[in-house]
């Protein structure tokens, strides 16, 4: 078993950044000075990544307002409508209100994904939003039919992943929303479907592609989750008694298993020892080829130095379990 | 002076009120760590404002506007101990707000919303002058926790801290006592709202010289029922205009009996609503409650509104009151 440890998406933007956002809506920077800070943060954030022992690494997402936002402007048909509460976060995203028929036109995310590559010797990961949680979170004034909508947004995420495929080594998909309390079992297992078919569209071999799930876990929802054609990443800290029980009372063989054992929203100190003791616990139940730890999900629900903290437990639980596994 | 409350369909207000431009360069010196003479000049100014709009409105019940409080888990947190201040944490698109962060036992250490309280009723032309406080459950969901570890055991103590507050308002004067909980409906999972009841025990528990009130709003209120029933609460104050009255039909499903404060306002609506709209919205009260028991406000604090948004908004809202009462005569 391979061990890696990674964040699961974003990373908080610095402050300079932060400051450059401003700057730029208020016309005191131009495009080129923003874009100039966004690709040094970038740097920084993927540094920062390496530095603390990560050996998956992403971009930070540093540009991503959400989980939609680059997609619903850079796909066309799409428009960023109302600020929706995120799941149950004080964290909110502009709902993807679909005007027109969607269509990719050129790469969104390529050159913060290339920026990481060239940044790093690590592995990189890209991120998309999934299409089934791009479903349940868009509002839809165009298509007649939800199919035609699935194939349209389907095939725009498809042409995405497929810009990708040169600098990411991993893809990673989120699909928070198959794992959504409020969603019944039957549109949870229709979610599957989605998410299968887009995966066998995509064509690329499933450990090299991970779905990403976050802010609950079960039993029934982790069983369901095991039918999917690809690696799986779970969020072990947002519902921890009932995620404990998922994963001791069902089977993992997929190919990667990414363990969301640092919780992404809370700041509370975690003892990487205790982390490593417990996933050893797990072992009479997974078996995946290559095993990760990560955040429970982004890290946007902290600031930007309990971040760079969490990266630095992370760093050490990776190391204790090279130590403990091996 | 005094003032004689009508026996029916009294009218009040949440609490916050948009803040005046004293209010907002108040907070800029709070932020520099300066709350000398300049600092409670521009507090009180702001506040004087904010009540003497609820009056010029007509209010029954008033409030002092929230007028030192820029975030109303930020205030309570720099205030009690236990707390300190995050660094900036996301909310949306590139805005940002500081979070409270727990770094050691929470305790109760100063007064810190009786003089506010004291000076707010002395302008208040004899007019009750309701307290708010944000709750427990609130605090708890709104900060970072870095030294319970506990749920339980952050939002009992930030009860234990709360009750110390309660009882110097109790003993100062203060009748109308609100624990904010607007964090509750938000995940309101049972074990939570169970935690809830246990705080609101030891907040308002063998209290009875004053008025028990809580404000929970938006989210999923009607997971907090039935459990929310028993808690020590005289007056609910719900969000019922937003959700098209709806959840007068669950409150009447479960013998609903208590004080319901009825939120007539749309808070996050720019549009006044006409006299008409807001009998209507009275009108569906009437069906659950008797109008003793049925008090009339906004669905929250008006904060985001424009001052003059929210100043005829409240003006409707007191004609729709008395217009429904002499109905009622």
């Amino acid at each position: 078993m391979r061990l890696h440890a990674g964040i699961c998406g974003s990373f908080p933007r610095p402050p300079a950044l932060r400051k450059a956002f401003d700057d730029l809506s208020e016309d005191r920077i131009g495009e080129g000075e923003f874009k100039r800070i966004l690709m040094e943060c970038t740097r920084d954030v993927v540094r920062l990544q390496e530095k603390a022992g990560m050996t998956i690494l992403t971009s930070g997402l540093l540009l991503w307002h959400d989980l939609f936002r680059p997609f619903t402007r850079g796909l066309e048909g799409l428009e960023a409508g109302r600020l929706i509460r995120f799941f149950d976060n004080n964290f909110y995203y502009r709902c993807p209100t679909i005007i027109r028929r969607i269509r990719w036109r050129k790469p969104i995310t390529r050159e913060e994904v290339q920026e990481a590559k060239k940044s790093s010797r690590e592995l990189v990961k890209a991120i998309i939003p999934g299409p089934f949680t791009f479903l349940k979170l868009s509002e839809n004034r165009f298509y007649a039919s939800e199919d035609e909508l699935l194939d349209d947004l389907i095939e725009a995420l498809m042409a995405e992943v497929g810009a990708l495929k040169d600098s990411a080594d991993l893809i990673q998909v989120d699909e928070p929303s198959l794992v959504d309390p409020e969603l019944g079992r039957a549109e949870r297992l229709r979610g599957v479907d989605i998410v299968n078919e887009f995966l066998s569209r995509l064509g690329i071999p499933s450990d090299k592609v991970v779905v990403a799930t976050y802010f609950n876990l079960d039993p029934e929802r982790y069983a369901t989750l095991l039918d999917l054609r690809a690696g799986l990443h779970v969020d072990l800290k947002s519902t921890p008694t009932e995620a404990d029980l998922a994963l001791r009372e069902h089977v993992f063989d997929g190919p990667i298993l990414s363990l969301g054992i640092i919780d992404s929203r809370s700041i509370y100190p975690e003892d990487p020892r205790e982390v490593v003791y417990r996933v050893k616990t797990y072992m009479d139940s997974i078996s995946p080829e290559t095993l990760i730890f990560s955040t429970s999900s982004w890290l946007d629900y902290i600031p930007y130095n309990e971040a760079v903290r969490r990266l630095d437990a992370l760093g050490r639980i990776l190391a204790e379990a090279e130590v403990r596994f091996i | 002076m005094s003032y004689t409350l009508p026996d029916k369909l009294r009218t009040t207000v949440v609490g916050s009120y948009p803040y005046f431009p004293e209010a907002i360069k108040a907070f800029q010196l709070r932020k520099r760590g300066d709350r000398g003479p300049e600092y409670e000049t521009l507090v009180r100014e702001a506040t004087k404002k904010a009540v003497m709009d609820y009056l010029d409105a007509g209010i029954d019940i008033l409030a002092d506007g929230e007028q030192r409080r820029e975030d109303m888990a930020v205030f309570f947190a720099e205030e009690l101990g236990g707390f300190e201040i995050s660094e900036p944490v996301r909310i949306f698109d590139n805005v940002y707000f500081r979070k409270p962060v727990i770094t050691g036992k929470i305790c109760w250490k100063h007064e810190i919303t009786v003089e506010d309280w004291r000076y707010a009723s002395s302008l208040a032309a004899g007019r009750p002058m309701k307290v708010t406080l944000t709750g427990p459950y609130t605090m708890f969901s709104w900060s970072f926790d870095k030294f319970y570890g506990d749920m339980r055991g952050v939002i009992l103590d930030l009860a234990e801290a709360y009750r110390k507050e309660i009882e110097v308002l109790a003993r100062a004067g203060a009748i109308f006592i609100q624990i904010d909980e607007p964090a509750l409906s938000t995940r309101a999972e049972k074990r939570d709202v169970l935690v809830a009841g246990e705080a609101f025990e030891i907040m308002f528990g063998g209290l009875d010289n004053v008025k028990r009130i809580t404000h929970i709003c938006y989210g999923r209120l009607e997971r907090l029922f039935p459990e929310i029933m028993d808690f020590p609460i005289d007056q609910y104050d719900f969000e019922t205009k937003n959700r098209n009255y709806e959840l007068l039909d669950l409150l009447k499903e479960y013998s609903f009996d208590k004080e319901l404060a009825l939120g007539v306002i749309d808070v996050h609506n720019s549009r006044v609503e006409t006299v008409e709209e807001i009998m209507n919205g009275i009108a569906r009260g009437l069906e659950l409650l008797p109008p003793e028991k049925l008090y009339i406000k906004p669905d929250c604090g008006l904060k985001r509104l424009k001052r003059e948004t929210a100043l005829a908004k409240l003006k409707n809202m007191v004609k729709a009151a008395g217009r429904a009462r002499e109905e009622l005569a």
